[in-house]
């Protein structure tokens, strides 16, 4: 049996295999050039290093993202284009009539055909992200934002479970609708949901959040990436912590800030701005994950993903003896 | 003792299949004994294909028992072939991958016999199986269903796609391949023509329902066509086909089984 899955995935791999492999090579490129950008960077700028690492990393902003986004939706494209047609191209075809009459049952050719293509998806998704990881991790190490919603499923081990959930997610799917093409699109929007609201509603949970208060200086306000007009601040980050939720501005006994004295404030050049609410004395309450957590929430994350696909395997081989 | 002679290969007790409203297959109660092949006869719509399904596990019955080699069905994988409509077979492959498919799947693979097959059909075994017409497909799939050795060999519309050729060939191998295993064959179609010339046992479905069956010798003995009107009291199916004896001095004459057939067709006599 496991021939036959081997044989049927044959094609799909050869043609992933290769679009992996250019894009390997085009890490391991990326990943030394990150280095020698940021040795000229460090080597050059001696005590003012604040600008040189910026340019560093505006110069690789732009490519990584675009590798991340790339990483963060390879999980959906193999639910999509390996999971889905796995039991449903199947049915489309009627060769399950061929090879649920063999002397296999059908729970097991299922068994042995999700274990074949996820382990080479989830093989797959695990070099991505081996070799992004590395090609990033001088630029992750001076942004220092590993843990933020969006990289955090682009580094180390999650994407290799969101992989495994998400092939087995098509698989099921592709089961109960018995078309691949309503199972593709179905995958895909349950997936890209399910990665959506893990960061914003699980993720959060998967500890108790440390709680400080931050004194809102002019270069702390400087840094924010939004300041509205009922003194609600976003934006607010510390190097590799995770921050999960804030305060409005706040005055030193604990009061959302006067808001006639705030919006006196909100004119005229930033900079100016910046200094005017720095003046009123106003801190922000902020709840916040310790860059230290950072593996234990990458290993629970995994667990949660795995137990899912196992969870969804257990699904489909009910599912798939009464179809 | 699943394999003595007695088990039916094919045994059914009210089974009945409904697709929502529709009904498929109404309480259909049968019994195929082994070492038999059964001719499958009806229009297009009549339940065969569900029948089929429902004794190799691919479907689950509404209601009623069916039981295969004396099993429920889908339980002794091993032991029952089956051809599908239209004969799928995977395209992407070739002939070569279909038969180590079998081998790898099979633990009673008859890989000799296999071969044999393949090379009297004259198959390229680096054929892809996309590439084959449909004969070669519908050849193909019977050698995979038959070369894992079954018991009971299940065919649902092997010929319908084919030439008066490919069916000739199919029908010539499918006999030969019988007979070799020593198996029970069942294969179903709408033409009594395909299968009349190789089936020792015929099963006439209409409607959902079974109208005849039993071995097609003695069905031939127990119907006489009469010569002259029937007289009052016999036992009429349609037209001149008269089921039992007639009386003393009436005319009658042996029937074809084509006669017969459609007498049961057309007059959609009492279900026997």
């Amino acid at each position: 049996m496991t021939w036959l899955a081997w044989r049927q995935l044959r094609a799909q791999l050869l043609v992933t295999g290769v679009a992996v492999a250019v894009l390997a090579v085009y890490l391991v490129v990326l990943g030394t050039q990150i280095r020698g950008g940021h040795h000229d960077a460090v080597a050059s700028c001696g005590d003012a290093c604040g600008s040189a690492l910026r340019e560093f990393q505006s110069r690789f902003q732009g490519q990584l993202y675009l590798l991340d986004a790339l990483l963060l939706v390879t999980p959906t494209l193999l639910g999509m284009f390996w999971g889905a047609p796995l039991v449903a191209r199947e049915l489309e075809t009627g060769t399950h009539r061929l090879v649920w009459n063999q002397s296999v049952s059908r729970r097991r050719w299922l068994v042995v055909r999700l274990a074949v293509v996820t382990a080479a998806a989830a093989a797959l998704t695990g070099l991505f992200s081996l070799l992004l990881t590395w090609a990033a991790s001088p630029y992750d190490a001076v942004a220092a934002d590993r843990f933020t919603a969006l990289l955090f499923g682009a580094r180390n081990l999650v994407p290799v479970a969101y992989t495994c959930c998400g092939v087995v997610l098509g698989a099921l799917a592709g089961l109960v609708l018995r078309r691949t093409v309503p199972a593709m699109a179905v995958t895909a929007l349950l997936f890209a949901a399910i990665q959506v609201a893990v960061p914003i509603v699980v993720r959060p949970h998967l500890g108790t959040p440390v709680h400080s208060s931050r004194a809102m200086s002019a270069e702390a306000i400087r840094n924010l990436s939004f300041l509205g007009a009922k003194a609600d601040v976003e934006g607010l980050s510390a190097p590799n912590v995770w921050v999960v939720s804030n305060s409005k501005l706040l005055t030193a006994d604990g009061r959302t800030v006067d808001l006639d004295r705030y919006h006196g404030c909100l004119s005229g050049q930033f900079d100016v701005m910046a200094q005017c609410v720095a003046a009123l004395d106003l801190h922000v309450d902020v709840a916040y994950h310790p860059g230290g957590r950072y593996w234990r929430f990458q290993w629970l994350e995994s667990l949660l993903f795995l137990t899912a696909a196992l969870a969804l395997t257990g699904v489909a081989l009910w599912r798939i003896r009464v179809a | 003792m699943v394999t003595s002679g007695t088990t039916p290969a094919l045994a059914t007790e009210g089974l009945t299949r409904r697709y929502g409203r529709r009904v498929a297959l109404a309480d259909c109660t049968l019994r195929i004994p082994p070492g038999r092949v059964v001719g499958l006869v009806g229009p297009n719509g009549a339940g065969k294909s569900t029948l089929l399904q429902l004794a190799c596990g691919l479907l689950a019955p509404t209601s009623g028992k069916v039981s295969v080699l004396g099993a429920r069905p889908g339980t002794r994988l091993a032991r029952v072939g089956f051809v599908a409509q239209d004969t799928p077979v995977y395209a992407a492959l070739s002939v070569a991958d279909h038969l180590r498919l079998g081998a790898r799947l099979n633990p009673a693979w008859d890989a000799a016999f296999a071969a044999r097959r393949v090379a009297a059909l004259g198959l390229d075994p680096r054929q892809r199986a996309g590439r084959l017409s449909g004969g070669q497909r519908a050849q193909l799939a019977l050698t995979v269903a038959a070369a894992k050795r079954p018991e009971l060999l299940i065919l649902d519309e092997p010929v319908a796609a084919l030439d008066p050729l490919a069916r000739e060939g199919f029908l010539r191998t499918l006999v030969e391949s019988v007979a070799e295993l020593g198996a029970t064959a069942v294969l179903s179609s709408h033409l009594l023509s395909d299968v009349e010339r190789v089936c020792d046992h015929l099963v006439v479905l209409t409607g959902g329902r079974v109208r005849l069956a039993g071995d097609v010798t003695a069905l031939l003995d127990a119907h006489h066509r009469a010569t002259a009107p029937p007289p009052p009291g016999a036992d009429v199916v349609h037209g001149a086909i008269v089921r039992g004896p007639l009386p003393a001095g009436t005319g009658a004459g042996p029937v074809q089984l084509e006669e017969l057939v459609l007498a049961y067709l057309r007059g959609e006599g009492d279900p026997r």
